[in-house]
C-alpha cells in the first residue's frame, strides 16, 4: 500500500481550472472550425457559382472556342447526359506556380451545364488560399492564447498563495504553539477571508471551551488539595491526641496505627498527585541550564547518613561538565525521586552507583530483579512489592519531568543492578 | 511568648492552641482576614503562625499588614496550597517559614521555637532537661557536662526530641522532620530504629539515662522524669 499523496489546496484548484479551461478551449476550437468551415463553403460555393455564370455567358456569346474560354476552367461538350447525375463533383487540390514558385491551395468543380438544348462538362478552379489561411489564422491564435493563459494562472496562483494564504499559516502556527493555559498568547488574526475568519472563529471558541475546562480542573484540583489537606491535618492532630492518651493506646493501639497510616497515606497521595498535575500543566517554567555536579552531591549529602543506616553506600563519578535544561524545582524532585527509589529497594550487595558524564547520567542500585514487566516500572501505582505506604508516584514523576524537558530516560536490569540512565536529547 | 494563630478551621486551630499551650505558649486565635487584621493592630505578638487561605482574604496580604504593625514579630506560614509561587512570595514578603498541610504538631511546634530563636537574640540558647543540655549557638549537647559526640542528624532528632518532652512523635513525623520528602515513609522504620538505638546508646555512654523509649510500635517519646 503506497500512501495517498497529498497536494496543495492551489495546487489542487489550479490544476483543476486548467482542465476547465482546456476543455472549455477544445470546445470553441471544435465551434470554430465548424464554423470557418461551413464559412469556407459559402465563399467557395458562391465563387464557382460567379465562374458558371461567366462560362455560360460565353458558350452563349461563342465568339470563342470552347478550349480558350478563360484560363482557369475546362469546358468540353458532351455527347450525351448519361453521367449528369454524378455531378456537381468538388474536390480540393494543390497547384505549383512556377512562375512566383510558390504552391496555392486550390477549390476544384466539377459540374454540367446545360444550356439550349446541349450539355457541358466544365471543370472550375478557384483559389482558396486566402480561406485556408484564414482558417490557419483562428487557430494560431487559439493555441497561444491557451498556453499564455495557463501559464498566467499558474502563476498567479503561486504568488497570490503566499498573500492569500498568510492568514491561514498564520492561524496554524498559532494552533501549534498553542498549549493549555497560554490563551493570551493567541494573538488574533486579521483577514477579510471568510472561510479563514470561520476558522478563526472556531479556534478561538475551541480555546475558550478547553481554557475553561482546564481552568475548572485546576481550581477542582486545587480546592480539592485546600479542602481535603485541612480535614486531613484536623483528623492527623485528632490521632496525635489519641496517641498521647495510654488508655486509648492500651486497648486500641493497632486501631489507631491503622487510621494514622491511612491518613498520611492519603494526604501524601494527594500532594503527590497534586505535583504531578502541575508539572502536567507545566507550572514549572523557569528552565535554566543548570550544572549537576554540586546538586547531586547536595542531595547526595542529605541521604548519606539515612543509607549507611541501611547499610548502603553511595559512590558517586561526576562530571564538572554534566549540565540539564531545566526548572531547578523539578531537578530537585528528579533526584529525590531517583535517590529514594533507589535506597528504597537496593539490597546491600552493592554500592548506589551515581554517575554523570558529558551528556548522561545513570543511578544504579544492586536488588532482585522485578517482578513486574519493566515497562511499567514509570507507571503510576505499580510499586514492585506492595509495600505499605509505598506512593507508586516517584517513578512516573521522574519519567514525566524527563519528557517535558527534552530528556530520555531509560530503564534496565544488568548484572543484578538495576540501572537508570538519563540522557539529553 | 505570645502567638496568633489565624487559621480558619476551628478544629485545627484549638488543636495548635492546646499543643503551644503545653509548650508554655500564650495562644489567641483569629479566624478570618478582618479578625486578624484588627487583632494585629491592637495588641503585640511573638509570632503569628498564618493560613493562607481564609474564607475573606489572602493570607499574603496578610504578611505586609504584620510587618507594618510587629516588625519583630515571627511569621510562620501553615497552608494546605503546596505551591511553590505562594511559598516563595511569602519568604520574600517576609515570613520567616513555610509549611503545608497536613503537618505534625511536633514539627509546628520545633519551628516556631526554631524560628523565635533565630529572631530573638535576647533568648536563651540552651535547653536543659534534667541532665541533657543543648547548646545552639555551638550546635553541640551534652550529658551532666559532658560533650556528646553526635552526628549533624542526631543532634537534629535530640532537640527535635527536648522540645516536645514528654510527647510521643510518630516515626513518619521523625523521618519528615530529619529528611523531609528525600524519605520513602515505608522505609522510615528501619532508619528511625537504628537512629534511635544510635542516640540512645550515645547518651547512655555518657552517663544518661534511658530518656528516650518506644511507645506502642507507633512512636519515641522523651520522658525527663523516668521512673527507674
Amino acid at each position: 500500500m503506497t500512501k495517498p499523496q497529498s497536494f496543495r489546496l492551489l495546487s489542487k484548484t489550479t490544476f483543476i481550472y486548467l482542465i476547465f479551461t482546456f476543455i472549455a478551449f477544445l470546445i470553441s476550437a471544435v465551434y470554430l472550425t465548424r464554423e470557418a468551415d461551413e464559412y469556407i463553403q459559402n465563399e467557395m460555393e458562391h465563387r464557382y457559382n460567379r465562374a458558371e455564370h461567366r462560362i455560360k455567358r460565353h458558350i452563349k456569346r461563342g465568339s470563342r472556342p470552347l478550349e480558350q474560354l478563360l484560363p482557369n476552367y475546362i469546358v468540353t461538350l458532351l455527347s450525351d447526359t448519361l453521367a449528369s447525375n454524378n455531378y456537381p463533383v468538388y474536390s480540393d487540390t494543390v497547384m505549383y506556380d512556377a512562375e512566383t514558385d510558390e504552391t496555392h491551395y486550390m477549390g476544384k468543380k466539377t459540374v454540367i451545364l446545360e444550356l439550349e438544348g446541349k450539355y457541358y462538362k466544365a471543370v472550375i478552379h478557384s483559389e482558396m488560399d486566402d480561406l485556408i489561411n484564414l482558417k490557419d489564422d483562428i487557430f494560431g491564435a487559439l493555441i497561444p492564447a491557451f498556453i499564455l493563459l495557463a501559464i498566467s494562472i499558474v502563476a498567479f496562483n503561486y504568488i497570490l498563495s503566499g498573500y492569500l494564504f498568510r492568514p491561514f499559516n498564520k492561524i496554524l502556527g498559532l494552533m501549534k504553539i498553542y498549549t493549555v493555559g497560554q490563551r493570551n498568547a493567541i494573538e488574533k488574526v486579521d483577514t477579510s477571508t471568510i472561510e479563514f475568519k470561520n476558522m478563526q472563529e472556531l479556534f478561538h471558541q475551541m480555546v475558550d471551551r478547553i481554557e475553561s475546562d482546564y481552568q475548572n480542573l485546576k481550581e477542582y484540583t486545587e480546592h480539592m488539595a485546600h479542602e481535603i489537606q485541612t480535614p486531613l491535618s484536623v483528623v492527623r492532630n485528632k490521632i496525635d491526641s489519641l496517641i498521647s492518651d495510654d488508655n486509648v493506646m492500651k486497648s486500641h493501639k493497632d486501631t489507631v496505627k491503622i487510621i494514622y497510616d491511612e491518613v498520611s497515606h492519603l494526604s501524601k497521595l494527594g500532594s503527590g498527585l497534586n505535583l504531578l498535575t502541575k508539572i502536567n500543566n507545566r507550572e514549572f517554567t523557569n528552565a535554566e541550564k543548570i550544572f549537576t555536579k554540586s546538586v547531586i552531591e547536595k542531595h547526595v549529602g542529605s541521604v548519606e547518613d539515612m543509607a549507611s543506616l541501611k547499610s548502603l553506600s553511595i559512590k558517586t563519578s561526576l562530571s564538572e561538565k554534566h549540565s540539564l535544561y531545566i526548572d531547578p524545582f523539578l531537578l530537585d524532585i528528579l533526584l529525590k525521586n531517583l535517590l529514594r527509589n533507589a535506597i528504597s529497594y537496593a539490597t546491600i550487595d552493592g554500592p548506589i552507583h551515581i554517575e554523570t558524564n558529558d551528556n548522561s547520567m545513570m543511578i544504579s542500585n544492586y536488588g532482585p530483579s522485578l517482578d513486574i514487566p519493566a515497562e511499567k516500572i514509570f507507571e503510576r501505582f505499580y510499586s514492585n512489592h506492595q509495600k505499605k505506604s509505598s506512593l507508586g508516584l516517584g517513578l512516573s514523576l521522574v519519567k514525566k519531568i524527563c519528557e517535558l524537558n527534552q530528556l530520555k530516560i531509560n530503564y534496565k536490569f544488568e548484572n543484578r543492578q538495576h540501572i537508570f540512565t538519563i540522557d539529553n536529547i | 511568648m505570645k502567638l496568633l494563630i489565624i487559621e480558619d478551621n476551628l478544629h485545627l486551630a484549638n488543636d495548635i492552641r492546646q499543643y503551644l499551650s503545653e509548650s508554655n505558649f500564650v495562644t489567641e486565635h483569629a479566624c478570618n482576614f478582618k479578625e486578624a487584621e484588627i487583632k494585629i493592630s491592637l495588641y503585640n505578638y511573638d509570632a503569628v503562625i498564618l493560613d493562607l487561605g481564609l474564607p475573606d482574604g489572602n493570607g499574603l496580604d496578610l504578611i505586609t499588614i504584620i510587618k507594618e504593625f510587629l516588625p519583630d514579630c515571627s511569621i510562620l506560614i501553615l497552608t494546605a496550597k503546596d505551591a511553590v509561587e505562594d511559598k516563595v512570595r511569602g519568604l520574600e514578603l517576609g515570613a520567616d517559614d513555610y509549611m503545608t498541610k497536613p503537618f505534625h504538631k511536633a514539627e509546628l511546634n520545633a519551628r516556631i521555637h526554631s524560628i523565635l530563636r533565630r529572631n530573638r537574640a535576647g533568648r536563651s540558647n540552651i535547653i536543659n532537661i534534667d541532665d541533657i543540655k543543648v547548646d545552639f549557638i555551638n550546635m553541640q549537647a551534652y550529658v551532666n557536662n559532658n560533650q556528646l559526640n553526635l552526628t549533624r542528624k542526631e543532634y537534629d532528632l535530640l532537640v527535635y526530641f527536648m522540645q516536645n518532652p514528654n510527647r510521643i512523635l510518630t516515626k513518619e513525623s521523625i523521618a519528615e522532620h530529619l529528611w523531609g520528602d528525600h524519605i520513602d515513609q515505608a522505609d522510615s522504620f528501619d532508619f528511625i530504629y537504628n537512629h534511635i538505638k544510635n542516640l540512645r546508646k550515645k547518651i547512655v555512654e555518657a552517663g544518661g539515662k534511658k530518656y528516650i523509649q518506644a511507645m506502642y510500635g507507633m512512636g519515641y517519646r522523651f520522658t525527663p522524669a523516668q521512673p527507674e
